[in-house]
Order: structure tokens, then C-alpha cells, then sequence
């Protein structure tokens, strides 16, 4: 019976686009259509990510924002205390130092990164020819166990140490049903740079009309789950502006 | 997305059941989550065929390895990354696009430099994104060896490759091919005959018309190579290869080898040669400064003409045409013209390949026999690169330690041991040398700490005594009357599973010894074909002897007793006997006649004697020494009487076989080592699947299963040692559970290891780490069908339905492996200006029994594991469980805590709001505010910060200390433990006393106030629910 309703929901998609002869496009045009339609994507101002990163034990609440006017945020909960992981009007870029609790610039080349970056909003492949990202179809591959097409994603170059360096990421979209379950991208930093690194995402569910990843898994190892997905949500604006640092401890 | 949830609703809306079909039993899906890992070492690394440098950006090179793919480096050769492992691994040669050298990358397959032990290639491969996906180019399917590419730099579609082809057989693959569309249609251009191929193709970058491309006569058998004949040349076209003429002015007459040819990059005109002449006088370099017309012979010092079949590389500095670098034993530099040279500084032997820094010529990159080394000051030192595990196996097993170690020799780098996991990682300082020369099998005494290894030919064969670091040689050496001993240069040698201090070894005789070699007895007569035609090494090596013993043939290779009786004795030899004894040596059966589908004298690679019968074996045969690549595996259950084949049509064709291991326990499930990597079946061999997790297809030489943790232990040879963690799994694949939405993995109860050692690795930044085996509780499930949309959870329970902990499950279709560390949820911690150390520490579950509940859409699957205790702990079990308890004490009281901070902040945060907007009630929120500030000093730290600006410790960091040092410790709990608990609690139930005495006064005084005035009393989370977990 399982079969019989794959091949059934097979049936109905391949009706839409004839499975054969598959172009890139044809594949981002089904995924958007069964995620909510470009319209609805294209429609969003504000998403608003909550949820949690489990380690051994530790369940770290996260949020994250993301804003069309190219805004985004990631704060996470230690122990009660609420920290801004990173920070980025659209302009400038900041971290907090995980020894000082106090904010910090982040450097240059993360801000130049993170500015390409928010062209993301709200997923990469919408109006991605806009965006100056070039698609191609790499072929069928399988992932995860499964039939998917490989699509590689370019995005504008990043700065890596000084230099321009290709931005390149592999989506894998399940053949069954066009959404993505992992990607792939090159490490461009740090002990692990020049490694590819994979994360999958599943458990697609529904916002307000939009399908998204619910579970997210980082790098092959580090799991997030989404407990809430809001669809432009109020935003208080300030919290992108870097903190002033007082000049001396409080001794309220 | 509408059409979508359209699209379920009507698959639920039709159940409509379908006849049952059979489930293919093999694919990429079949192993799922199942990872290889991959241990090294790569202190030693393995050999390299060919460096090339980017152009233009000096952070990027590569390595071409013989047998472990290509590696990138874009940090100037500090570390590398591979970026080939999806395709064959032996490389011949890397080359860059001009034009576009980040993006096109040209990779000719088929190591060059042709010893015994090469990997061969199988065609020319294109990446045309800096190495993330390739396209093999069609038409060099059949090339083998591919030696030289050559690009033009002014239009880089058009490009010449070097074929040097196949070493064990005649071929037509061979020559120069040339390309003018980037790759899509070749032209042969240059073919002498199917003996000879091209060694060297280079291009004049000046003048792309003009290239020089040397032709070598060579041919490789299982006993014997020849270099050189009358069709080695050298040959020069100055019109794009439509004309060749041969350039020999000033060589010697008579037949040449291997040539190796090279220019100055900054002066066209100058060219070098170095030559294999039948006039030793004549060998070495040779140099022509008008463009080949003329030849002059410049040196012929050993370090130019050792072993030319491989050392055949010649480097020109680009910025200085007078500075020539040869590889060979150590590499040789010259600084005046190819008139003197002198070694290169110490690095390891059989230099391969030399390249020269694009703007600094002080700076070397060396390919060696054992991996890739840079220097900094023009070749005097040389340091090596550290994270490169390219090595070379030709066999390991392994033993029954816990961790267990591996064994095994290698290509050129003697014989090693270290463990399959290590704290931090399995790193290069855990890898023990117990063996020189070039390594191959190194045995473990089935009891005593004694390891046996050996060198080439069984040259040295050594009992190493671990424990008291004493060793002894004990090789058999012919007696009185023995004729000459030949022993493989991979000498057979097993130990018994059935008398601990028996030893064997073969030559063409069994050798065995029942006191650890100290003295032996041949139990059999001469096994092999005996043929003197393949026993004349003497004269192997053509135009210049190389006899090392690599040629040494009609030997046994392989020696199996059976583990169910110790008088049964199988043997294989290199010459293609199958033999066997079933009365300890008295008598032997010679059963190679019975043999079916193998072509005569196809080497017997490796017998396994099985544990599922006493007649039971399986052999595999490689014929690639005779040019015979396909696949050879049978198996017999009458003692060799019949043999049936386990082949199947999905092992790739060409992928010739070295090993097969079988499981202890499924009859029905085998390991096939190959030339293209690891296969499995679990059918008994009627469908066979390529491991390619984490695995790429390097040749995989030994198998061993090791039996206590059902892990796959592979010997590679150019890969290191590559693991595959508990494969029990495998053994209840059947088509019911195929056929299942969701079936659970039977597992042994799991051991809560206890090891807490150190693991500092200053200094090892730069090194190769190999991965460490999890000692987590292993969840094992396969699912029908990937998981991508709707909720899938998982948990861990305990035997009463209370959660443990949240999982993260693996959603692939296949198999899915999910790790428990054993750990419950960390405490809530009370709130502070900085994080304590005691809120990272989650407790550790007692053993017993856990139920695992996934939950799919509406289905709810559970399945139940055990946990038990190390058996080498330092506590009695009172003891462990008086720690839990004492650990859930301190738990508690740290979430009490923090609860009771929590509600101190909210009548806190109440008295500002009131303070701010109700000056009727600020002298009271004022004063409420106050004790409870001076109340909280006490309790968490309120400044500073968490590195060197930390305020003194307060109660929470003191209780959280103490929880976390109990609750991570795996010893009994110390005195110092109880008093400062004691210490604690005191403090803590005074402050509880504070805090009670604070709100029955201020605090009793600040809500009647809120009360009279209509304010909202603080809003609080009850206890529970504040510290309910996720």
C-alpha cells in the first residue's frame, strides 16, 4: 500500500512536469510550487526561526531572524542568559565573545560574507537569477538512500583570507517530491577548510501555507529542531544595533 | 503546496494493496547511515606519483598519489584534503587548466612509476569546478598508466595526453592522443607498437607546436620486468604532432629504457634528458641546448641512473635553467648545468616527483615513497606534510585488546601497530614501529604480548617481545640437504588457533614451528608449479638489473588452518596452486584441477578457511599479472573436491580481487577486497553491493573481522587502515525486514566505558587524526523509505515511560545508526552573569534496560536495549549506586537553586517595574529589592566574566562544581566530596533560611502591597514547569 501511494503521489507530480529530461529550472520550479508557490515566497518580509540545538544533554534554545531588507540574527540561551551569537543590520556585523559576554565587531571579510549572504532571504532559489546565483543540474544521485538530483548553486564569491573564492553549494533535491534533503559545501576556513561538509534537512511541515525544514542537521553531526517558524513576525529592531559597552562593571 | 497535501490525502484515500515484490538485496541504500572511518596513520604516508603547482595562486597545489587519489592544498602545502574519492585512486598525473586553473583540473589515472605492488588506472578524468564533481573523458577506458598531459597554454581545448599503458600485457592504449575540443573527440597522433607507450610528453610552453614525448618498450610478469628495446625513443614535433621525429643525436647506439625529458621553463632551448642505455657509461643525464638537435652526456652518478622504471623525473627551477633537480633513491640537485650533482637534504627515500615554489625557488615540494615533503631553503632540509594517510598495506589483522590494535606492513614503510581508537582520536604518536624495511604481515601471538613481522622475501622475520622490547630474528633457513628456500616478497605466515605458539610460514614448502620459530619443520613437499622458466630473477630489470626479490616466484602466498581442526591446512601459491592437507602435513591434495573458470597459474591471492564447516573455504585468484583483470572468487565445502563461484556481474569488471573475509555468524555474508575497493554480499554471493561510505575505491589488500566487536578492519594500499564499526547489522538483512516500514537492529547490551585519560595534542595541529570508534549506545534501524515530511521523534525512556532524553534520529531510507552517550538532561542552572561548568555536565543513566521510541507520522516503534556497567570499573556496584544517588542529591539541589533564583528575579524584576512607575510603592519594592540583591551576591555571581575577569566563586558555582565532579566521576565518592557537600548544604539551607525571613517580611510586605494597589502579583512558572526538560 506504501508503494502503491508513492507511486500514486509519483503519478500525480510527474503529470505536472514530465519526470523526464529534468532541467534545473523545471526542478526549482516544482520545489517552490510544492513549498507554497514563488508568489507566497516571494511575499514574505520577515522569518522568524525558534528552536533547539541538541548536544548530549543539552537542549540550547535558539533563535533566529531574517529580514527581506537583508537583516539577520542568531541568539541563543545559555543557562538562563540570552546571547547574541551574531548580528547583522545589513551593514555592519557583530559577535559576542563567548569569555567577555561583551559584543564585538566581526571582521571585515564575515561582514562582506554575511551582506551576500542575506541575499538568501527567504530561500535561496527564490528568484536566484535575480540574485545574480547560477543553477546547473549535476545529475541523479543517490543521498540519504534515495533518488535525488543534484543541483549545484552558485552564489556571488566570498572572501576567504583576502582572496574571492567560488561559492558553491550542492542541493539535493528527493526526485519523489523536489524538496531539498541535503546540501553539500566546501569548508572555506578554519582546521576543516577545503572538507565538504552535508546537512540534511526533513520534516517539512506547513506555515501558513509555506513548507519548511523542521529538522536540521549541521555538518553530519549537530541536530536542530524547529519548534516554531513564524512568518513575518514582529521584530523589535534594536536588537540588530551593537550593544554600547559601559565603560565600567555595574555595581547595581 | 496545496497539491502536495492533495497528492497524501489521495494515497491515504486509496489503499489499495499491491502483490509483494522481491526488495533488491544490494545498492547504495542497503548500508545507509553505516560509515566507514578511516585511522591512517599518515605518520609515515605512502607514495606519491606527481606534485603540480597552480599557476599563478601559491597557496594551491596537489599530489597525485599512487594509490590514495588526489589531494588538494590551498594553504601552500601545510595540510591536504582529497578530492577524488569517488573515483580510482592510483593517479598518474594532475594537471591544470592554464587558462583556468581554479576550476579545470585534468586528472590521467594509472600510477607510472611501475614496481610490483602498482594500482593501475582506469582512464582520463575532468573537473571543470575545481575538483567537486568530474566527467571521465571516453576513449582512455582501457590507458592503465596515464603519464603526461599537456595543455596549450594560448587555447586549452587543445591538449595532448600520454598514454604509458598497460605494464602486465600487450595493449593498443598506449601513445600520445591529442584533443582540439577540450576532450570530446582524440586522435592518436603518436604509436610506436602495443608494447610501448609514452613515458614523458611535454610541451614547449613558447611554442605549443612544439612538444617532445619519450617512447618506452616495458613489460612487467609476476617474475620478472623488462626495461628498454629497440622501439624506446625519443621523439620531437614542431607541427602539433603531425610529424615526429626521433632525436637522438649524440646517444649511444643500441637499444634505450625509460627516458625522461625536460626544459627549462626559462630558456626553451635547453633541454634535458636522462637515459637507460646498454652502455653504463652512457646512462644518466644527457643535455641538449639547441632544442634536441644535438646531445652532449653530462653525468652518470648512481643518484641519475638508479632504478629508472622508477625515478624518471627531471624539474627544471622555472626562473633558473641551470638548476636541475632528478628524483631517485634521494633525489639529486645540481646547480651548474647537469654537470655535478649532489643528494637532496634527508626525507624519506624514492623521491617520485620534485616541484618548485611559482615565485620562490628556495621553497621544494617532494613526492616520495613516503608521502609529500616541503622545503624552505632550496632542498637542504626537508620537513614532511603530517596529514596525508595515504599508506600503503599489504596486509593487517588485528587482536583482541580492548581497544583492539591493528597490524600491518606497508609498501616501503615497514611493519606498525596502533589501536582503532585512542583519546582524541587515533594520532600519529599512537602508531608503534616493530619492523624495517617494506612491511607486510605482522601477527599478534594469539596470548602472549609477542608480535611477529617480517621484511621482503622473509629476508628478517622477527619475534618481537612487546613487553620486555627484545627481538629476535627467526626466519627458516635451509638445513642441511634443503634445497634454496623461495620465499615471497610478501612471505605467507599465520599463526594457530589452536596451539598458541605455533607458527607458519611458507616458502614453496609449509614451514612450521611449535616454539614461536625458534626452530621449524617443512610439512610439505614443494606445493607450487615448481617451473624454473619464472625462478631466473637475476637477470629481471632489462637495460639495468633490478633484482630486489620483488620478482621472486613459485612461492606460496597465502596459508589458512582451519579454525575447527587444527590437522586441516589450506595453501595457495602465486603460481596458482590450491592445496590443502587434512592430516596436519602428512599428506597434501593438490585441488587446483578442480578449480572452475580460473585460467591456469592465476595467482591464489588469499584462502579463508571458514568457521561454518570443517571442508569450507573460499579462495580468491588475481590474474592481473598476466593482464587479467577480472574477478575470481569460489568457494568449496568438500575440501576443494567442487568449488562454486561467488562472483556476481555487480563487482566491476575489472576489479580484480586480493581478499574476502566471511562473518563469524551469517554463512551468507562475505567482504570482497578489490582493486576498486570494498564489496559485500549478503546472499552468499549471488548479488553483491559497493561499500562507498566514507570508502573510496582504493584497493583494498586484507580483511580482518574482528569477533568481539564485529568491526570490518581493512588494510588499504594507499588509504591506511579504513573501518567499518559493528557490522552485525548486515546479518539480519533478510527480505521480512526489507519489507518492513521501520524494523530495529538487535544489539548486545552496551558497556558504559569509563576511560577518562588525557588527550593533549599541542603541536599536532597540522596532523592527520583518525577518527575513534563511538563507545555510545548504537541504535540501529532501517527505514523503507526516506523520512522528509511530517514529524519523526525519538527518545529514550526509561522501563517506566519516563523520558530520558531526546534523539536526533537519522531519516535515510536504509539504515540508520543514532548514538546515546548514556547521559540524561543536564541540570537547570540558576541565572548569572556568567555560565557554570556544573550546567555542561549531564548525568550518566544507571544500567538496565531503555526503551527507544520513535515516533513516524502516526506510528509510534519501540525497542528496547541494555546497558550494563564497565566490568573494569573502580567501584563496587554500592558504590556506583550510592554516586547516582548522591548525584541526583546534588542535581536536585542545583535545580533548586536555581528555581529559587529564578523566583528571587521575578519578584526582583516586579519591585523595578514598581519602583519605575509607582512612586507609592517605591520604598517598599525599594527594600524588598535590596535584601533580595544582597541575598543573590550570595548565591551567583553577578560581575565579571568568564576568563580572567571571573569574580569569586558563589554558592551556585560551588554547588555546581561538586555536582559536576560527582556526577562525571566514575570512582566512588571521596571524603573531600562529603565534607564539602556538607559545607554546602549548610550554606544553602542558610540561604534558604535568608531568603524565606526576607520574603516574610519584605516580601510579605511588597505583595500585600501589589494587592491593595491592584498590581499583578509576579508572574512565575511553577517549579515543575520551569525545569521540565525540552
Amino acid at each position: 500500500m506504501k508503494i502503491l501511494k508513492t507511486l500514486f503521489v509519483l503519478l500525480l507530480i510527474a503529470s505536472v512536469v514530465p519526470a523526464s529530461a529534468q532541467t534545473a529550472d523545471e526542478i526549482i520550479s516544482n520545489y517552490l510550487e510544492n513549498t507554497g508557490g514563488a508568489e507566497a515566497w516571494n511575499n514574505i518580509e520577515g522569518i522568524k526561526y525558534a528552536g533547539t540545538a541538541n548536544a548530549q544533554g543539552m537542549t540550547i534554545p535558539i533563535e533566529y531572524y531574517q529580514t527581506k531588507d537583508g537583516k539577520q540574527l542568531l541568539k541563543i540561551n545559555l543557562q538562563g542568559q540570552e546571547m547574541t551569537q551574531f548580528s547583522f543590520d545589513g551593514d555592519k556585523m557583530w559577535t559576542t565573545n563567548f569569555m567577555t559576554m561583551l559584543p564585538e565587531e566581526a571582521d571585515a571579510e564575515a561582514t562582506h560574507n554575511m551582506k551576500n549572504q542575506a541575499m538568501d532571504f527567504p530561500d535561496p532559489f527564490v528568484n536566484y537569477k535575480e540574485k545574480g546565483y547560477t543553477v546547473e543540474l549535476i545529475g541523479d544521485e543517490t543521498m540519504e538512500g534515495t533518488e535525488t538530483f543534484k543541483i549545484k548553486l552558485t552564489r556571488k564569491p566570498m572572501l576567504v583570507d583576502g582572496v574571492e573564492e567560488p561559492n558553491v553549494t550542492f542541493y539535493y533535491f528527493e526526485k519523489e517530491n523536489f524538496v531539498p534533503i541535503a546540501t553539500e559545501a566546501e569548508v572555506k576556513q578554519g582546521p576543516m577548510k577545503g572538507q565538504m561538509l552535508k546537512d540534511t534537512l526533513s520534516d517539512y511541515q506547513e506555515v501558513e501555507g509555506l513548507y519548511f525544514p523542521f529538522a536540521i542537521t549541521m555538518g553530519g553531526g549537530q541536530p536542530v529542531t524547529m519548534t516554531e517558524i513564524v512568518i513575518n513576525p514582529e521584530i523589535d529592531e534594536a536588537m540588530f544595533a551593537m550593544p554600547e559597552v559601559e565603560e565600567t562593571e555595574d555595581k547595581k | 503546496m496545496k497539491k502536495l497535501i492533495i497528492l497524501f490525502l489521495a494515497g491515504i484515500l486509496f489503499p489499495i494493496e499491491l502483490p509483494a515484490q522481491e526488495i533488491s538485496l544490494k545498492g547504495k541504500e542497503l548500508f545507509g547511515d553505516m560509515r566507514a572511518r578511516h585511522i591512517g596513520p599518515a605518520l609515515m604516508s605512502g607514495r606519491i606519483n606527481d606534485m603540480e603547482m597552480h599557476p599563478t595562486n601559491t597557496r594551491i597545489l596537489y599530489a597525485g598519489t599512487a594509490g590514495g587519489g588526489v589531494w588538494k592544498s590551498s594553504d601552500g602545502g601545510a595540510t591536504f584534503v582529497p578530492i577524488f574519492d569517488d573515483y580510482v585512486q592510483s593517479i598518474g598525473v594532475v594537471k591544470l587548466d592554464p587558462k583556468d586553473p581554479d576550476q579545470t583540473i585534468w586528472v590521467g589515472t594509472g600510477e607510472t612509476w611501475t614496481r610490483n605492488s602498482v594500482s593501475v588506472g582506469d582512464g582520463l578524468y575532468k573537473s571543470t569546478d575545481g575538483g567537486s564533481n568530474w566527467n571521465e573523458i571516453p576513449g582512455f577506458e582501457n590507458s592503465e598508466r596515464i603519464a603526461s598531459i599537456a595543455i596549450n597554454p594560448n587555447n586549452t581545448d587543445e591538449v595532448y595526453v600520454g598514454v604509458l599503458g598497460a605494464l602486465w600485457s600487450d595493449s593498443e592504449a598506449r601513445g600520445v592522443f591529442k584533443t582540439t575540443d577540450g576532450g570530446k573527440t582524440w586522435e592518436k597522433i603518436l604509436y610506436v607498437n602495443p608494447s610501448t607507450g609514452a613515458a614523458d610528453v611535454i610541451m614547449d610552453p613558447k611554442n605549443p607546436n612544439v612538444l617532445y614525448a619519450s617512447m618506452w618498450q616495458f613489460r612487467r610478469t609476476a617474475w620478472g620486468f623488462n626495461s628498454g628495446g629497440a622501439d624506446s625513443a625519443l621523439y620531437k614535433t614542431v607541427d602539433g604532432g603531425k610529424n615526429w621525429n626521433k632525436i637522438h643525436n649524440g646517444f649511444p647506439p643500441g637499444d634505450l629504457g625509460r627516458i625522461a625529458v625536460q626544459l627549462a621553463p626559462s630558456d626553451s632551448s635547453i633541454v634535458y634528458a636522462v637515459l637507460e642505455t646498454e652502455d653504463r657509461t652512457k646512462n644518466g643525464l644527457w643535455k641538449s641546448t639547441d632544442a634536441g638537435q644535438s646531445w652532449e652526456h653530462l653525468n652518470a652518478d648512481f643518484g641519475l641512473t638508479v632504478r629508472p622504471f622508477y625515478f624518471s623525473r627531471i624539474t627544471v627551477d622555472p626562473k633558473n635553467p641551470d638548476v636541475v633537480v632528478k628524483g631517485g633513491l634521494n633525489g639529486s640537485i645540481s646547480r651548474d648545468g647537469g654537470k655535478t650533482f649532489k643528494n637532496l637534504g634527508n626525507m624519506h627515500s624514492d623521491i617520485h616527483d620534485i616541484t618548485f615554489h611559482i615565485e620562490d625557488s628556495d621553497i621544494m615540494y617532494s613526492g616520495t615513497d613516503g608521502g609529500v615533503y616541503r622545503s624552505w631553503n632550496g632542498g637542504t632540509t626537508f620537513e614532511i606534510v603530517e596529514n596525508l594517510p595515504l599508506s600503503q598495506f599489504y596486509h593487517i589483522s588485528v587482536d583482541d585488546a580492548e581497544p583492539y590494535n591493528v597490524y600491518g606492513g606497508l609498501q616501503d614503510n615497514g611493519s606498525w601497530y596502533g589501536p582503532s581508537s585512542s583519546p582524541g582520536g587515533v594520532n600519529a604518536r599512537d602508531w608503534n614501529s616493530v619492523g624495517y624495511g617494506d612491511g607486510f604481515r605482522v601477527l599478534k601471538h594469539p596470548t602472549k604480548n609477542i608480535i611477529y613481522s617480517e621484511m621482503q622475501g622473509a629476508e628478517n622475520v622477527w619475534r618481537y617481545d612487546a613487553d620486555r622490547n627484545r627481538t629476535k630474528t627467526i626466519q627458516p633457513l635451509p638445513g642441511k640437504g634443503d634445497p634454496e628456500l623461495r620465499f615471497n616478497w610478501n612471505a605467507p605466515m599465520a599463526v594457530s588457533n589452536h596451539a598458541p605458539d605455533r607458527f607458519y610460514m611458507g616458502s614453496q614448502f609449509v614451514h612450521r614451528s611449535d616454539n614461536m620459530g625458534d626452530s621449524w619443520t617443512i610439512i610439505s613437499p614443494d606445493l607450487t608449479t615448481n617451473d624454473p622458466a619464472k625462478q631466473d630473477q637475476s637477470k629481471s630489470g632489462g637495460l639495468s638489473v633490478d633484482n630486489s626479490g620483488a620478482e621472486n616466484h613459485t612461492t606460496i602466498f597465502t596459508i589458512a588452518e582451519s579454525p575447527l581442526d587444527e590437522n586441516i591446512i589450506w595453501v595457495g601459491t602465486d603460481d596458482g596452486n590450491v592445496q590443502v592437507t587434512t592430516d596436519g602435513g602428512k599428506s597434501w591434495n593438490n585441488v587446483t584441477a578442480n578449480l572452475t573458470g580460473i585460467p591456469e597459474n592465476t595467482w591464489v591471492y588469499h584462502i579463508e578457511a571458514s568457521v561454518h564447516g570443517k571442508g569450507t573455504a573460499y579462495a580468491v585468484f588475481d590474474g592481473h599479472t598476466h593482464g587479467d583483470m577480472k574477478p575470481y572468487g569460489l568457494k568449496t565445502t568438500d575440501y576443494g573436491k567442487t568449488w562454486t563461484n561467488i562472483i556476481s556481474d555487480d563487482i566491476q569488471e575489472n576489479a580484480f580481487v586480493r581478499n574476502i573475509q566471511e562473518d563469524y555468524e551469517n554463512e551468507n555474508l562475505l567482504f570482497l577486497g578489490t582493486e576498486f575497493g570494498l564489496y559485500v554480499t549478503i546472499d552468499g554471493g549471488k548479488n553483491w553491493s559497493h561499500f562507498t561510505n566514507n570508502m573510496p575505491p582504493v584497493a583494498v589488500h586484507f580483511i580482518d573481522l574482528q569477533k568481539k566487536t564485529n568491526d570490518i578492519v581493512m588494510g588499504t594500499h594507499g588509504r591506511g587502515v579504513i573501518i567499518i564499526d559493528d557490522i552485525s547489522p548486515l546479518r539480519e538483512l533478510n527480505q521480512s525486514v526489507l519489507a518492513k516500514d521501520v524494523h530495529f537492529f538487535k544489539t548486545k547490551p552496551f558497556t558504559m566505558v569509563e576511560d577518562s585519560g588525557f588527550s593533549g595534542n599541542f603541536g599536532a595541529e597540522t596532523q592527520f587524526v583518525g577518527g575513534n570508534k563511538s563507545t555510545a549506545a548504537r541504535i540501529v534501524y532501517y527505514l523503507k523509505k526516506r523520512h522528509t515530511f511530517g514529524k519523526m521523534t525519538m527518545e529514550v525512556q526509561d522501563m517506566q515511560g519516563n523520558k530520558v532524553l531526546t534523539l536526533s534520529p537519522g531519516k535515510s531510507k536504509g539504515i540508520n545508526v543514532v548514538n546515546w552517550n548514556y547521559n540524561t538532561y543536564a541540570p537547570e542552572m540558576a541565572q548569572a552573569k556568567t555560565l557554570s561548568f556544573g550546567g555542561f555536565t549531564p548525568p550518566r543513566v544507571p544500567a538496565g534496560q531503555y526503551k527507544i521510541v520513535l515516533k513516524k507520522g502516526k506510528n509510534t516503534y519501540e525497542h528496547l536495549i541494555d546497558l550494563k556497567y564497565d566490568e573494569k570499573s573502580l567501584t563496587t556496584l554500592a558504590e556506583r549506586k550510592e554516586q547516582e544517588k548522591f548525584t541526583r542529591t546534588l542535581f536536585d539541589m542545583v535545580e533548586d537553586l536555581a528555581y529559587t533564583v529564578y523566583e528571587l528575579n521575578g519578584i526582583q524584576n516586579k519591585a523595578q517595574e514598581v519602583m519605575d512607575k509607582n512612586p507609592k510603592g517605591k520604598k517598599q519594592a525599594g527594600k524588598v529589592y535590596d535584601a533580595l540583591e544582597a541575598l543573590k551576591k550570595d548565591l551567583v555571581i553577578t560581575t565579571g566574566d568568564n576568563y580572567v575577569a571571573s569574580a569569586e566563586p558563589e554558592l551556585r558555582e560551588k554547588m555546581g562544581d561538586l555536582y559536576a565532579n560527582v556526577a562525571s566521576s566514575y570512582d566512588r565518592i571521596s571524603g573531600a566530596q562529603k565534607q564539602n557537600f556538607e559545607l554546602i548544604s549548610e550554606e544553602w539551607s542558610d540561604a534558604k533560611g535568608r531568603y524565606q525571613a526576607i520574603m516574610d517580611k519584605e516580601g510579605k510586605k511588597f505583595m500585600s502591597f501589589l494587592e491593595k494597589n491592584d498590581i499583578a502579583a509576579p508572574k512565575l512558572k511553577s517549579k515543575e514547569e520551569f525545569l521540565k526538560k525540552d
